[in-house]
């Protein structure tokens, strides 16, 4: 079973945090996909299976998109749902490297 | 005309004939949207008539959509705490097209947290009721545009579905679901949750209608790369003769004699599906079993969770607080971003999201992300396969009727339950799936489920038409006056 | 003395009409948050679709270092949460770089070194964040600018080759016309990857990395100030610590900077919004067919075939309008040494009088090797071509209708330089006596008497000859 503070390590790099009871629900449920997750891993030659990304059988012969200009939005759109702006821009606590 | 029972073709009838206006139309579902608010349809309600006119079939007719879209100006919460004052500054292509062919927004509807869930219980304003039962759930994640349809608030609703959450909820909900080709209409302003396996589709009540509203909102869009080129009306070869077409069935999975005898809903949904593929039989077309690899089967639902946790976590990462949403507090970057996500988001995300973010880590991606994407091929690879002698899988679009809510959870369970998990095939393959009713399982509605191959909505359509037909379940609805 | 090895990873911004994938506008401003669509903002519901103009110009660039291009285009994400991705997540390339395995030669004063190239992928920048006292602000304009990343292998000696080959490189960019690659404008950036080790040893020594320095210059004086430090740390018998360091631009030195406890896993995976495109022959063709020839193989022809010295060749290479005008004047008939001289004198010099490109200088390569061909049939004098050059630049006027105009064109015709040749001798019987005399040299003297007779227009070699001729006749 996966330890609680390596869930803890990993939710908090996700940037958030969760209540302990909430740690062990998630305990558990790695458990389960774990073992069903090696399960699949037993399928016969699963490894030679060239991994589907895109849902289409076929690769796409979709041609590039053109480029020219669209779908801009103007300064008040960028910022209207930011919680703290100044100067047209977004404002947030200095950030250190 | 009863406005709650009518097909948009009926609408369009009574609009052109002037026996109704739009401006009529919308206040009635209006009313009705606010007179169910107990069924908890509905995130936002809109109470002004708002139409831009068009020659569209759609012209006037009310609708619902799922709250998971962009509409520029409306409030769009995902039924997440995270996003629950965003506004949009822009709209979804699927909304801004059925604005432009005239049809009207009723409301927002209530989903599962961030689309996440199959239950309609989990969205931050609350649970979403059956209607043909309150003590039930309707499933999710498209929880209230189910309901919404099912009551008759509106004709059609827009939905999305990433593992069965249209075709679900629709057959928990008696109404049709359904979601086309990935590809076949724009994602763009859909709030991602797996982005290989999201579909936009729509909710109905009648398999004509969900032909009618693909129709208007399908088509290639430049803001999404993975749209299709528009094929030619789906309605066109609706009503096309179906004798000699080939439908086929998991064997093992539909049979009654492999689950225990004791589950007596169980033994009749299964006992109602076959009794279900005869009458299809009668129509000339040809229904077989067929034996699907057991362990693919059994890998269904794993290979779901690994790839949309996985996918969700990524795409999830832009709800930190700081361009929308509301704002964490603290003095760093760091914490402000943490306590917004740790607010915003409720326990069972991030369950989610704890497992998508391992699943991807360097050390685990081969073993967990690729295997899971490895099945997902052989998957589709199988069913391919079978759509080169069938024309559509049909199966039982769940074993259960809607659910009690004190059984009803998104906790993983390590049960492997085929019957409940077969629909993320069809995002898997990106293949078109609809679900209609079927009947009736303790005064609950049951519902069967068409999966025909990539490209082929048409004849997926044309069959679910001709078996709704046969079947005489069209246009059913829940609500009080119809218990 | 340890032994250096170095790695560079270079960032530069491509020139297209919009971004990687959205459709604002990639142009530098100051006014913030102008060129910004819903895909550079991260908001809910937005799908990247990529721009066409960006691939190619990747694919050129990887094309003109040597690389392979991969069979289709395809991009990954790489997750991390920073203010300045507001997706939070970049997209990238990491199954399928648009090249790989490439070289980049680069001519040092006595000897030429290929350049390793590892990789060569697509990518788009992040917002910028400006610092105020105790808040900082997001400015999305330069959010999914398209980016191409280089990074080569470590097969850098020392500060020279770096610098060298971040030059070299920056004219392939320009060369290609795929960026501007200018640092002012923080086009183009780099990370340096810094490791000494013993002589002889088998393996590579602790890397050190310096992330974002942003001029040649700083370049050079990092990697400087790098080996003496680590190098002091080697010698005390310490040990170098692999770690991130920022290069002080004020100070001229390095600093440590604060170290995440662990490695970043950037949980990469391929980007499902957008489906790979396949890259056919024919298209990659199309792309080959717009590289110019490129500097170096310009050098060697320079040297190889025009006989022309390195640092000329050097010259002419480093800017490749220069080059052109060069080559359209060797195309033109004239002898190679010759348009050297004038385009690196004459041409060179007024670029960096007037201030003003090429491009807006009025004297074209045609008008160049028009006059060149003046003074070569001995019409015109070297003098008098200069000045007419240099008029025809000031007042825009064709430097043959400025001939045409002042009866500037050389004369050379025998009769009229004798008559000429004669007043002159006529006139200073005193001087002819020097002659008689045995003094030659005076004979000099009668050329610029004829060339003041002439306003210049004389042949002077022709008017000695004569001269000559003459003078014995007396």
């Amino acid at each position: 079973m996966i330890e609680k503070e390596k869930l803890k390590k990993y939710a908090n790099k996700l940037m958030f945090d969760m209540k302990d009871e909430e740690y062990e629900t998630l305990q558990e449920e790695f458990s389960i996909i774990l073992k069903q997750m090696d399960l699949i891993g037993q399928i016969e030659g699963i490894e030679k299976v060239e991994p589907m990304t895109f849902p289409y059988a076929n690769n796409s012969s979709l041609g590039l998109d053109e480029f020219d200009e669209r779908d801009v939005l103007t300064v008040d759109e960028v910022i209207e749902n930011a919680k703290s702006t100044a100067k047209d821009q977004v404002k947030v606590p200095k950030v250190v490297d | 005309m009863e406005y709650r029972k009518s097909t948009i073709l009926d609408l369009r009838k009574s609009l052109d004939n002037n026996e109704i206006t739009g401006e009529q139309l919308f206040e009635e579902a209006n009313k009705l949207a606010h007179n169910y608010q107990n069924i908890n349809s509905f995130v936002t309600i809109i109470d002004k008539y708002n139409h831009r006119k068009s020659n569209s079939i759609l012209d006037n007719i009310p609708y619902a959509l799922k709250d998971n879209f962009s509409t520029r100006g409306i409030l769009s919460t995902a039924c997440s705490n995270i996003l629950k004052d965003y506004v949009p500054v822009y709209d979804a292509t699927v909304y801004k097209k059925l604005k432009d062919s005239g049809a009207l927004l009723v409301g927002k509807t209530t989903l599962d947290e961030l689309a996440m869930g199959g239950t309609g219980t989990t969205g931050n304003t609350g649970i979403v009721k059956n209607p043909w039962d309150e003590t039930r759930a309707i499933g999710g994640s498209s929880a209230g545009s189910a309901s919404c349809v099912a009551l008759g608030i509106t004709p059609f609703s827009i939905g999305s579905d990433t593992g069965d959450s249209i075709r679900k909820p629709a057959a928990y909900g008696g109404v049709v679901g359904f979601k086309p080709t990935y590809g076949l209409i724009s994602r763009y302003g859909l709030f991602a949750f797996a982005s290989s396996l999201d579909h936009v589709g729509c909710f109905t009540r009648s398999v004509l209608d969900a032909a009618i509203v693909t129709d208007i909102i399908k088509g290639y869009d430049h803001h999404d790369m993975t749209s299709l080129k528009s094929v030619g009306k789906l309605q066109d070869s609706i009503n096309d003769e179906v004798k000699g077409r080939k439908l086929f069935y998991f064997k093992d999975v539909c049979d009654p004699n492999n689950y225990d005898k004791n589950d007596s809903e169980l033994i009749e949904v299964l006992n109602k599906f076959n009794e279900t593929i005869d009458k299809v039989k009668e129509l000339g077309i040809i229904v077989e079993e067929v034996e699907f690899p057991k362990e693919l089967l059994m890998a269904l639902y794993p290979t779901y969770m690994a790839i949309s946790c996985a996918e969700a976590t990524s795409n999830n990462s832009n709800l930190t607080g700081i361009q929308f949403g509301p704002r964490g507090e603290g003095n760093s970057i760091e914490e402000i971003m943490f306590d917004a996500r740790t607010k915003g988001f409720s326990e069972f995300i991030k369950r989610r999201f704890v497992l998508g973010s391992y699943i991807l880590q360097k050390e685990n991606q081969e073993k967990l992300f690729k295997n899971a994407q490895r099945v997902r091929r052989l998957v589709v690879d199988r069913m391919v396969e079978l759509f080169k002698t069938y024309d559509g899988l049909i199966m039982p679009t769940s074993g259960t009727i809607a659910p009690h809510f004190e059984d009803s959870s998104d906790k993983l369970s390590d049960k492997y339950l085929i019957l409940e998990n077969h629909l993320v095939i069809g995002n898997f393959g990106g293949f078109p799936s609809i679900s209609i009713p079927s009947g009736f399982v303790n005064k609950m509605p049951i519902s069967i489920n068409i999966t025909g191959n990539q490209n082929n909505d048409g004849l997926v359509l044309n069959i679910a038409n001709k078996i709704e037909e046969k079947l005489g379940y069209k246009g059913i609805i829940a609500g009080d006056d119809n218990v | 003395m340890y032994k250096v090895v170095i790695g560079l990873e270079v960032h530069c911004e491509l020139k297209t009409n919009t971004k990687n994938f959205s459709r604002a506008k990639n142009e530098y401003t100051n006014i913030p948050n102008v060129n910004v669509a819903t895909v550079d903002l991260g908001l809910p519901g937005i799908l990247p679709v990529v721009n066409q103009e960006a691939v190619k110009k990747a694919l050129k660039t990887a094309m003109a270092l040597n690389c392979t291009n991969p069979d289709e285009v395809l991009f990954d994400r790489k997750n991390y949460y920073y203010p300045d991705l507001p997706k939070g997540y970049q997209i990238t390339q990491v199954t399928k770089p648009m090249g790989i395995n490439g070289s980049l030669k680069i001519v040092m004063n006595d000897y030429e070194k290929d350049i390793l190239i590892h990789q060569l992928h697509l990518e788009e920048d992040t917002a910028s964040l400006d610092h105020y006292s105790n808040y900082s602000l997001i400015d999305y304009n330069r959010s999914g600018i398209p980016l191409i990343e280089i990074v080569t292998e470590p097969c850098i000696s020392n500060s020279e080759e770096a610098v060298k080959f971040l030059e070299t490189l920056r004219n392939i960019f320009i060369y290609c016309g795929v960026s501007e690659a200018d640092s002012k404008k923080g086009q183009m950036r780099c990370d340096v990857n810094i490791s000494l080790m013993e002589e002889n040893a088998k393996e590579f020594g602790t890397k050190v990395e310096m992330k974002n320095i942003n001029s040649f210059s700083n370049v050079k004086e990092a990697i400087e100030y790098e080996i003496k430090r680590q190098t002091k740390v080697l010698e005390s018998g310490n040990k170098v610590i692999q770690e991130t360091r920022r290069f002080d631009d004020d100070t001229k030195q390095t600093y440590a900077m604060r170290e995440k406890v662990d490695a970043v896993d950037y949980k990469y995976f391929i980007e499902p919004n957008m489906p790979p495109v396949k890259l056919t022959k024919e298209y990659l063709d199309e792309i080959r067919k717009e590289i110019p020839k490129l500097p170096y193989e310009r050098y060697k022809t320079y040297i190889d075939e025009y006989q022309l010295s390195s640092y000329d060749a050097n010259v002419l290479v480093k800017d490749k309008e220069i080059a052109d005008y060069f080559e359209a004047i060797i195309a033109n008939g004239i002898n190679p040494k010759e348009a050297c001289n004038w385009v690196t004198t004459v041409i060179l010099g007024s670029l960096n009088k007037l201030e003003v490109s090429l491009e807006e200088l009025f004297v074209t390569a045609d008008m160049l090797s028009g006059i060149i061909k003046l003074i070569e049939q001995n019409k015109l004098s070297v003098g008098n071509a200069k000045k007419i050059l240099y008029r025809s630049m000031d007042e825009k006027i064709s430097p043959l209708t400025i001939i045409e105009k002042e009866h500037l064109s050389q004369i050379d015709d025998d009769e009229v330089l004798r008559k000429f040749v004669n007043e002159a001798l006529d006139e200073h019987q005193d001087v002819v006596n020097q002659f008689k005399e045995g003094k030659d040299y005076v004979a000099n003297y009668f050329v610029g008497q004829v060339m003041k007779k002439t306003k210049g227009q004389a042949s002077p070699v022709k008017t000695l000859e004569i001269i000559n001729e003459e003078i014995r006749k007396r």
